[in-house]
């Protein structure tokens, strides 16, 4: 069991490696944390239940807009952007980044980096 | 709650709580998992709880050298060290010196090993033992013998007063062997971990082996720096009908709350941390407003408990706090806070059971959240459901 957190830890960190990105979250659809690498100012509890419910509220926004399938949530800060997007069934991603971050550049990497741990969680639920 | 000289305390309040004041003293008590787990940090916990009330403990040790044990006791913070008194049987494997005043010479004669632990039983006569592990002795001995020696050091532990803890991993044993060391205990605490969806949860199962039967309850738990186990319930709803107020309820049984609200209304949640009595929570406050039902079913997955708070003064909101209840579904267990209680129009908690079509068995409890009262009451009967045992 261990492994999977290795496994999680290891996408994170190939993360946090794209120079914009400067912390990611992966918790659960229904708020829980399943591992990030946050600063120690931030309550990872807190960020993981609000990355729930803005994701959760933004699917509901597509869906109900006529907008087809919910691909990111992004929100502007002053100081800098937050990323949130799908990862799977179970999953959420989220990624601080900086104000003056290269966009196209986070997208890719987080859709990637999504797609690893569908992939990796997946494995876990059946292998249980 | 008041001490008993006839238990020793847990060292966690909730879990004493459940046991009637802590374990029955003297008794046994087998910590049991068939991988090794979190057994020795709840074991440690539990000696260090006696060493600070003043109490006397015993720790056998077999794996680590006794200044390691004693390092790593320290790391629960400061406790009176000459009150633990530790059967070193570690020195003579690693050939050191040591400075225990009970050692074991060698670690291949099971009946020296025994009659050292059984004289610095007699001789300390501590309120605690801990037998850290059964199983070293399992793997090297003949299981005849070692079942023999077991079942005299609960002998001796219960002449001397003592509630004596077994560690026991079981990698040799049958599961008749199994069920014939449980039968010797008065507890049995088994330790289990599981994964699902990323999530890794620590429960432990109580059993208490009694005249009537046997009692179970299950823990979950998590390990805290300087505290040690704590009972920890990952989630908790506080839900409920419009303005009843579960913000308020959130604010008053947290240490540190967040709530995102607007217009004087919960429009995503509320969130709070509970550290209490032993016991650690995360409450989520939901909105009550029925266009925020898509967030509610964002929040309502393995919901621990329920606090379900509804206003004494509306009866006519009754019908949508049960109709939420249902949203959790079935076999949650929950508490109805019947909340601003002091109004004058308020409702007695037995006409809000009525209304509402529960069971005498659920409890209604009246509440002023704004002034915090009643809400701890609550949440300790929610927890009293939650761990069970019947």
């Amino acid at each position: 069991m261990a492994d999977v957190w290795t496994e999680l830890d290891e996408v994170i960190a190939s993360l946090s490696s794209v120079s914009d990105i400067q912390a990611v979250a992966i918790v659960r659809r229904d708020g829980l944390v399943i591992t990030h690498n946050l600063p120690s100012a931030v309550e990872p509890k807190i960020v993981a239940a609000m990355t729930a419910a803005i994701v959760g509220t933004s699917e509901m926004a597509t869906v109900q807009l006529g907008q087809g399938r919910f691909m990111q949530a992004l929100i502007d800060g002053e100081h800098g952007k937050l990323v949130s997007t799908g990862a799977g069934d179970e999953a959420l991603l989220v990624a601080l980044a900086y104000r003056d971050a290269n966009l196209g550049l986070i997208l890719m990497a987080l859709e990637r980096a999504a797609h690893r741990i569908d992939q990796i969680l997946s494995r876990t639920v059946s292998a249980r | 709650m008041t001490a008993r000289p006839d238990r020793v305390s847990t060292g966690v309040p909730i879990i004493d709580q459940r046991l009637g004041g802590g374990f029955v003293r003297p008794s046994t008590i087998l910590f049991f998992s068939e991988i090794p787990s979190e057994k020795r940090l709840f074991a440690e916990h539990f000696v260090i709880t006696g060493l600070r009330k003043g109490e006397t403990a015993l720790y056998v040790d077999f794996f680590r050298a006794p200044q390691l044990a004693r390092r790593e006791f320290a790391s629960f913070g400061s406790f009176p060290e000459d009150k633990l008194v530790i059967v070193d049987a570690t020195s003579s494997q690693l050939l050191l010196p040591s400075q225990e005043r009970y050692r074991i010479a060698s670690v291949d004669d099971l009946d020296h090993v025994v009659e050292v632990i059984k004289r610095a039983l007699r001789e300390s006569r501590p309120s605690r033992v801990v037998v850290d592990s059964m199983e070293f002795l399992a793997d090297r001995f003949d299981r005849k013998a070692v079942m023999r020696h077991w079942r005299e050091l609960i002998e001796v532990a219960r002449e001397v007063g003592s509630v004596m803890c077994f560690l026991f991993i079981n990698w040799t044993y049958g599961e008749a062997d199994v069920l014939e060391i449980q039968g010797m205990s008065d507890f049995v605490i088994e330790f289990q971990t599981s994964m699902r969806a990323g999530i890794l949860r620590n429960t432990l199962r109580l059993m208490e082996n009694r005249t009537n039967g046997l009692r179970t309850s299950w823990v979950p738990y998590t390990f805290k720096d300087l505290v040690g186990l704590t009972v920890y319930f990952p989630r908790i709803l506080v839900t409920g009908p419009f303005n009843a107020g579960k913000s308020s309820v959130v604010k008053a049984l947290s240490k540190t709350s967040v709530s995102v609200d607007r217009l004087g209304t919960t429009v995503s949640f509320d969130y709070g941390n509970v550290d209490l009595m032993g016991l650690e929570a995360e409450l989520l406050g939901t909105p009550g407003q029925e266009r925020f039902e898509f967030i509610f079913r964002i929040f309502a997955r393995e919901v621990s408990g329920v606090l379900l708070v509804v206003d004494s003064t509306q009866p006519g909101q009754l019908e949508r706090a049960r109709q939420m209840l249902g949203l959790v579904g079935d076999g949650v267990p929950f508490v109805v806070l019947a909340n601003k209680s002091d109004l004058p129009e308020a409702m007695e908690p037995a006409e809000i059971r009525r209304l509402m079509g529960l069971a005498e068995s659920v409890p209604v409890v009246p509440t002023v959240a704004t002034e915090g009262k009643g809400v701890r009451e609550a949440l300790q009967r929610l927890a009293e459901i939650i761990l069970g045992g019947s």
